[in-house]
């Protein structure tokens, strides 16, 4: 029974508004699979699918029969990743990649629609937690081609008024951690926070945007642990995990007047997940996606099949929206499966970890 | 359940992290509490800020901590029960445990003695000394906060950290995820001594965030592997105490019959499980009557679980065990094998293993497996000439020299890799006096000298 409403409308549900997740998948599949919408990628990418998302992709489960394609998009020409159903002049925002952590970056389109949804979901999801409306942010965040950094500034310019941002290069700090240059890779967060405090040091900063390895770092420098307490009133954390005990202890000893919140996201996301406002004392970070654009699944990666809940697993993306679509991309954290909020899709998902290589007992010689 | 948790600057600290300590079958002994890395930074910058005692009350403190360590209940355990867990825990023997204890506590109480051992004899240790007045060295420490990354192989080894608390630093001990419990004992006799909470923390951390530790002290004492040691081994903040690779040394002009007791004391002596045992024997000569009676002496030691009061040998889970006995295995193919050649683990049937002794002959001195060492009494026996020379007895914690040559033990001396030199065969490898350098004195890197003039 395929309903004939506009797959647009359907993608674009009011703010706030939940669409029934598999008439959602069904309209992106219209969508992205129609020679009139969808993009040059997907259209000729869908020749060599041994299944027709147009008949047989019914519901949001039928998502997992789609390859994992995020590797493809190391050399897909952007221009080919827009649909067209945007038309001759599309609002880019940007082109964006990935860390590049395994090889060659991937690369996604950011266009205006897709970020301004995001923006709305990220902004409420602060207005949660607390954050102050119209404060100056300071961003320690990946800028140049990291998505991230553009989300930052779009953030304090609709959340807060300005905002400040000082660069990381996340590729050359895991470079230097691969090599084994831990002292490189210290003498650059040095770098880095001495960069935050002249910003912290002259100007009203109300929101610190940060990760959570700088945020430890910054503990060791007692002068920027002033100035935060003195100045910043909300920190958003992303990046990598904070766990409880580092919360409790920013909670409850270092920054005791501040509020905090994470968010987990990533490029090939597209966005991110914020963290669920008031979670009890000990409990590990949930992050909700912003479903149905946005879902996760926590899965065996020996066979994609959901683990129980409570329980680790590898965590599965589906980005499905009208301007882009990227099912079934494995990331490479592993996560504990938690029920997602009421009316959410799928999983959400909690003490996010990369993914730990298995190794043998090995021996190492000597005695200690 | 028992918890361990972390000892910081405001006391007990139960993380919501946390790990089980299994003794060597497997079994829970504890919960060991495990602090993210800012709990590390936040603790050492409060320590930082802390001033040390005064030196009377530390010196009375340390003694009051060795009384304590060895006769009361701490953490709600009498001593007794606390040697039975390390010893489950560590698959050390129980009788081993409790030497140890005893000499932990004896070396405690005389800290400030022995490290006054290492102060420069031009230098005093109090600027208001009144040699100061003409002008004199005076004994400074280097920093402020010391952290340590501890070894779980033996409880001997918390023998050695004290100094630093002697000396006015504020110490911050990471224990051995095998075997805390020493260093947790150890931490709570010293505060109930008399430390405040600023001056000695005990500070638990998963081994990827160990680092942390590092990171926020002055000056570091670091126990690992090669790895450990090639990762630290540039940085100036940094001690490491790697392999010992101890070794024995015996020249023509000797009978090694007489000297049996003491290779096979250097080799499996507190378990052989030290960087102070023997890895490799070097003869001058034929080395075949030493292997084959070294092996028939160790070959008779019982295999029993590590309470046992007969326990002599180390036990170690029994995966672990088979991993040991593989390496050694693969390690020591093309070897003549004496003793331990078809495997080394006796599977106790109760999910542990005796790793049981092990002696190789190997035909050419400068074979470089004479540099593998395991935690277990497990040797290495090589022919030596004087043509090797000094070069295959390089990195050595302890090298006993069995000899009458004066010029040969002169130049064993001046080999900067080899640490301590015992000579005659009087003492095995294995023993450590108090008051002497174990691999330097601790306080030649803790203390520097400065000039100070008065008027």
């Amino acid at each position: 029974m395929i309903t004939q409403t506009d797959p647009a409308r359907v993608l674009e549900p009011p703010d706030g508004g939940q669409p029934d997740p598999d008439e959602f998948v069904r309209a992106a599949m219209r969508w992205h699979f129609s020679p009139e919408t969808g993009s040059p990628y997907w259209l000729e990418r869908a020749r060599t699918l041994d299944f027709d998302p147009l008949t047989d992709i019914r519901t949001h489960a039928d998502l997992v029969h789609f390859p994992n394609v995020a590797a493809e998009l190391r050399d897909v020409r952007v221009e080919d990743l827009i649909p067209r159903g945007y038309g001759a002049h599309p609002d880019v925002v940007g082109v964006f990649e990935s860390g590049g952590t395994t090889g060659a970056p991937k690369r996604v389109v950011l266009l205006r629609d897709w970020m301004e949804r995001m923006l709305t979901t990220s902004n409420a999801n602060l207005d949660a937690h607390g954050f102050p409306r119209g404060a100056n942010w300071l961003g320690v965040v990946p800028t140049g081609p990291h998505i991230v950094g553009e989300f930052f500034r779009r953030s304090a310019a609709t959340h807060g008024t300005h905002g400040f941002s000082v660069d990381l290069d996340p590729r050359w700090v895991k470079k230097l951690l691969t090599r084994a240059e831990t002292n490189n890779a210290g003498a650059y967060a040095e770098h880095v926070l001495d960069q935050v405090e002249f910003v912290l040091r002259s100007q009203d900063v109300g929101v610190l945007n940060i990760t959570p390895s700088l945020m430890e770092r910054a503990v060791q420098r007692e002068p920027l642990v002033g100035l935060i307490n003195e100045k910043v009133r909300a920190i958003r954390w992303g990046g990598t995990e904070l766990d409880p005990d580092s919360r409790h202890l920013y909670r409850t000893e270092i920054f005791p007047d501040t509020v905090m919140c994470g968010n987990y996201g990533s490029t090939m996301i597209l966005g991110m997940a914020g963290e669920r406002p008031g979670l009890p004392e000990d409990s590990p970070c949930v992050f909700d996606p912003p479903s149905p654009h946005v879902t996760f699944s926590v899965v065996d990666p020996t066979d994609l099949r959901p683990v129980p809940r409570g329980e680790r697993g590898q965590v599965l993306v589906h980005h499905v929206s009208k301007s882009f679509l990227l099912p079934n991309n494995l990331e490479r954290d592993s996560a504990l499966r938690i029920e997602p909020p009421e009316g959410g899709v799928g999983d959400s998902v909690a003490d996010i970890r990369p993914l730990e290589t298995f190794e043998n007992e090995t021996v190492v010689e000597g005695v200690y | 359940m028992r918890y361990l948790d972390a000892l910081g600057t405001t006391g007990p600290y139960r993380a919501r992290k946390r790990t089980t300590v299994p003794d060597v079958t497997g079994e829970e002994l504890a919960e060991l509490s495990l602090v993210p890395p800012v709990f590390v930074q936040h603790t050492l910058a409060t320590m930082r800020a802390a001033q040390p005692h005064p030196p009377e009350e530390r010196i009375t403190a340390l003694r009051r901590a060795a009384e304590l360590f060895a006769t009361s209940e701490l953490d709600g355990r009498p001593l007794r029960d606390h040697e039975e867990t390390v010893s489950r825990a560590g698959g050390i023997p129980v009788s081993v445990v409790r030497a140890a204890s005893t000499a932990l506590a004896t070396r405690l109480s005389e800290v400030h003695h022995s490290v006054r051992n290492a102060l420069p004899r031009g230098a005093v240790d109090d600027w208001l000394d009144p040699r100061t007045r003409r002008g004199s060295g005076v004994w400074a420490r280097r920093g402020e906060v010391f952290t340590v990354h501890s070894a779980g192989n033996h409880p001997g080894t918390h023998s050695i950290w004290p100094e630093a608390l002697a000396l006015g630093y504020r110490v911050a001990v990471r224990p051995s995820r095998r075997e805390p419990f020493t260093a947790h004992r150890l931490v709570t006799a010293l505060r109930a001594a008399g430390f405040a909470e600023d001056q000695v923390t005990l500070l638990p951390t998963p081994q990827e965030q160990s680092e942390a530790l590092v990171r926020g002290s002055d000056l570091s004492l670091v126990y690992g592997g090669d790895e450990v040691v090639r990762g630290y081994g540039n940085e100036p903040h940094v001690r490491t105490q790697g392999p010992g690779r101890s070794k024995i040394l015996i020249t023509a002009e000797q009978d090694w019959r007489e000297h049996l007791d003491m290779i096979v004391d250097s080799v499996s002596g507190h378990g052989g499980t030290g960087c102070v045992n023997t890895t490799s024997i070097f003869v001058e000569g034929d080395p075949t009557g030493l292997a084959s009676a070294l092996a028939e002496r160790l070959a008779a030691f019982p295999s029993l679980p590590p309470t046992d009061e007969k326990a002599v040998l180390p036990v170690q889970p029994l995966a672990r065990a088979r991993a040991i006995e593989t390496h050694l295995t693969r390690t020591a193919e093309g070897a003549g094998s004496w003793l331990g050649g078809t495997g080394v683990a006796e599977d106790l049937g109760d999910g542990s293993a005796v790793l049981r002794p092990a002696v190789h002959q190997l035909d050419e001195p400068k074979d470089s497996r004479a540099g593998v060492e395991l935690p277990f009494p497990c040797a290495w026996i090589l022919p030596w000439d004087r043509d090797a020379g000094t070069t295959p007895l390089r990195d050595s914690l302890v090298l006993a020299a069995i000899t009458t040559d004066e010029r040969l033990v002169s130049r064993l001396l001046a080999e900067p890799s080899i640490g301590n030199v015992y000579v005659g065969g009087g003492h095995p490898t294995c023993l450590k006096e108090q008051g002497l350098p174990h691999d330097g004195y601790l306080a030649e890197f803790l203390m520097r000298s400065k000039s100070v003039i008065r008027h």
